[in-house]
């Protein structure tokens, strides 16, 4: 009785154990397309320019001769699907651009070396690569240039407007966390400082023991970052507002951080020789970002018009619908036509 | 007859993981009468974590063992969405005078849960200890490797939104894995034990660092003398 019972249970466990893991396809991790979406290189039917050695995810919209709009997404190592209101103004006549940054979104990814190899220069990468994504697109020697960068694409803008200040006819900005790095990292520091015995703290934190990445593994690494809660009770961000991704760039975001902490990254060098105007959003539901932190950051511009958005958190300026309809897009449309 | 059984399984469980664990006793402190030991422990490991555990101390002149159980939770607001349970055992391997080396092995099942995904792991905890053990008070180190060695992914509707054709199911081989190592050390009271470890994380390749990469834990172990 006793032998007929052992048996029974090592064929029940087997049974189980077999079940477990034979009736689904094995899958890795690391495999591309399995838990985050192939990049340009890995699926030609995505749209896409090729610049400096890169290949971009990119399209663009509305008249090719029209004022030309670049959007900047927020990261690094965000992507421009959050952007996609700004399309609306493709209806007024402009040419509104977006691409992801290399690195980012659906871009081709490169080693975390490639970066910081550079050193202080890791930032230039970046620069070049915008001057290039506008000479790729502009049609006319004569058309005007507006950034429109949200988060780390108004640092991005603004640091561009500063290398290149004829270059580019008017600047909009979306609360840029600092222009400055120690700003940054006050910045950083102000809207990411969770509870320890929050639950969003330790989502974050509990994940590793599940999933580890080395150094240059871009589907695991960008996969883990998608894990972390997209909602911030601090800035607002994720609270009713959509900020939908494509994927995230964990290599460069590392990469550039580390760069920007090392070699104290100023993205506010070469602004005072610009002297063209700037259109400079926050939002009311940023704690992180009360008028204070916004005269602050304004003050490295010289020609600025600063709206608060109401309602809305960090993201919330450029994706909810009613913020975008009603307060930011009519200011985006008078600013560029003032121009 | 039936602890010999328990015994000889428990410590081949532990010959096969070439390694074998436990919970954090002193070896020095425990007594032959000293069979079941309940743990409570507070800490950081992965996040800010609270656990309980069981241990039951097959007595052996040789190769003393401690087969337990254990569970812990980080804290939040939604407390049992993520928690991590072990089974093992830990043998003793050596004493030479007050210097006793111990080994623990440890099967683990364990779940996180987000917005975006439910994940639930098997895998596999081994450590080594070795330290100085007197019947009051303890010093140890201890080396070790959590290994996650086959990982269920369901994504929730929230990221399949943003990525629609994500994969769910069982992935493998192993989807994670962390070197650990700790100093650890505690004091012991009539039948009782409170301990102090402090260490520190890596992942598997030696460079990456979780993002919490430091373990603390503060326990407390009560002996039942039955």
């Amino acid at each position: 009785m006793t032998t007929l019972r052992k048996k029974n249970a090592l064929v029940a466990s087997f049974t189980i154990f077999t079940l477990l893991f034979s009736c689904t396809e094995g899958r890795t991790i690391d495999e591309p397309g399995n838990l985050v979406p192939k990049t340009v290189d890995q699926d030609s039917s995505l749209p896409a320019i090729s610049v400096n050695g890169a290949l971009l995810h990119s399209e663009a919209f509305g008249p090719e001769n029209g004022t030309l709009i670049i959007a900047l997404h927020g990261g690094p190592g965000g992507d421009y699907r959050y952007l996609l209101n700004c399309k609306d103004l493709a209806a007024q006549g402009y040419r509104v651009v977006f691409y992801d940054q290399r690195g980012s979104g659906l871009s081709q990814r490169f080693s975390k070396n490639s970066y910081t190899s550079q050193g202080a220069g890791a930032t230039n990468i970046m620069f070049e690569e915008l001057k290039s994504v506008i000479a790729h697109y502009k049609k006319t020697p004569n058309q005007k240039v507006v950034l429109l960068g949200h988060s780390w694409g108004a640092m991005l803008a603004s640091g561009y407007a500063g290398k290149y200040p004829e270059a580019v006819q008017g600047l909009i900005v979306c609360e840029p966390g600092g222009l400055k790095w120690d700003d940054v990292e006050d910045y950083v520091k102000e809207s990411r400082s969770f509870k320890l015995w929050g639950e969003i703290l330790n989502d974050a934190t509990y994940l590793d023991q599940f999933i580890s990445g080395k150094e240059d593994q871009h589907e695991i690494l960008d996969y883990k970052m998608s894990m972390l809660s997209s909602k911030n009770d601090i800035t607002g961000e994720g609270d009713f507002d959509s900020s939908a991704g494509w994927r995230d760039g964990a290599v460069i975001m590392d990469a550039l951080f580390e760069v920007g902490d090392k070699y104290k990254s100023d993205f506010s060098a070469g602004l005072q020789n610009y002297n063209a105007p700037v259109l400079f959003f926050y939002s009311e539901r940023n704690k992180a970002y009360p008028d204070s932190w916004a005269q602050k950051i304004t003050s490295s511009y010289k020609h600025v018009e600063s709206v608060k958005v109401s309602n809305v958190g960090h993201d919330g300026i450029v994706t909810n619908k009613d913020a975008w309809n009603s307060q930011t897009k009519p200011k985006i449309i008078n600013f560029i036509n003032s121009l | 007859m039936k602890n010999n059984k328990l015994y000889i399984t428990a410590a081949f469980f532990s010959l096969v993981s070439n390694m074998a664990l436990s919970q954090t006793v002193n070896w020095g402190g425990l007594t032959d009468k000293e069979r079941h030991i309940l743990n409570v422990n507070v800490g950081a490991e992965y996040g800010a974590i609270v656990g309980l555990g069981y241990g039951y101390k097959f007595n052996s002149k040789l190769f003393p063992t401690i087969v337990n159980i254990e569970a812990s939770v980080p804290m939040g607001e939604r407390l049992f969405d993520d928690f991590k349970t072990k089974a093992g055992a830990n043998v003793r391997w050596l004493k030479l005078n007050n210097l006793q080396f111990s080994a623990k092995a440890q099967g683990i099942f364990r779940k996180y849960e987000n917005e975006n995904v439910q994940l639930m792991n098997f895998g596999l905890d081994m450590s080594g200890t070795i330290g100085y053990y007197r019947p009051k008070w303890f010093a140890a180190l201890e080396i070790g490797f959590d290994k996650a060695i086959v990982t269920h992914f369901k994504h929730t509707d929230h990221y399949k939104e943003d990525y629609p054709d994500v994969k769910d199911g069982w992935y493998e081989p192993a989807t994670g894995g962390n070197f650990y190592g700790a100093v650890q050390g505690g004091y012991s009271f009539s039948n009782q034990e409170v301990y102090l470890k402090v260490g520190a994380i890596v992942s598997q390749d030696l460079k990456t660092k979780p993002q919490l990469p430091y373990l603390l834990q503060v326990g407390y172990n009560y002996k039942l003398p039955f």
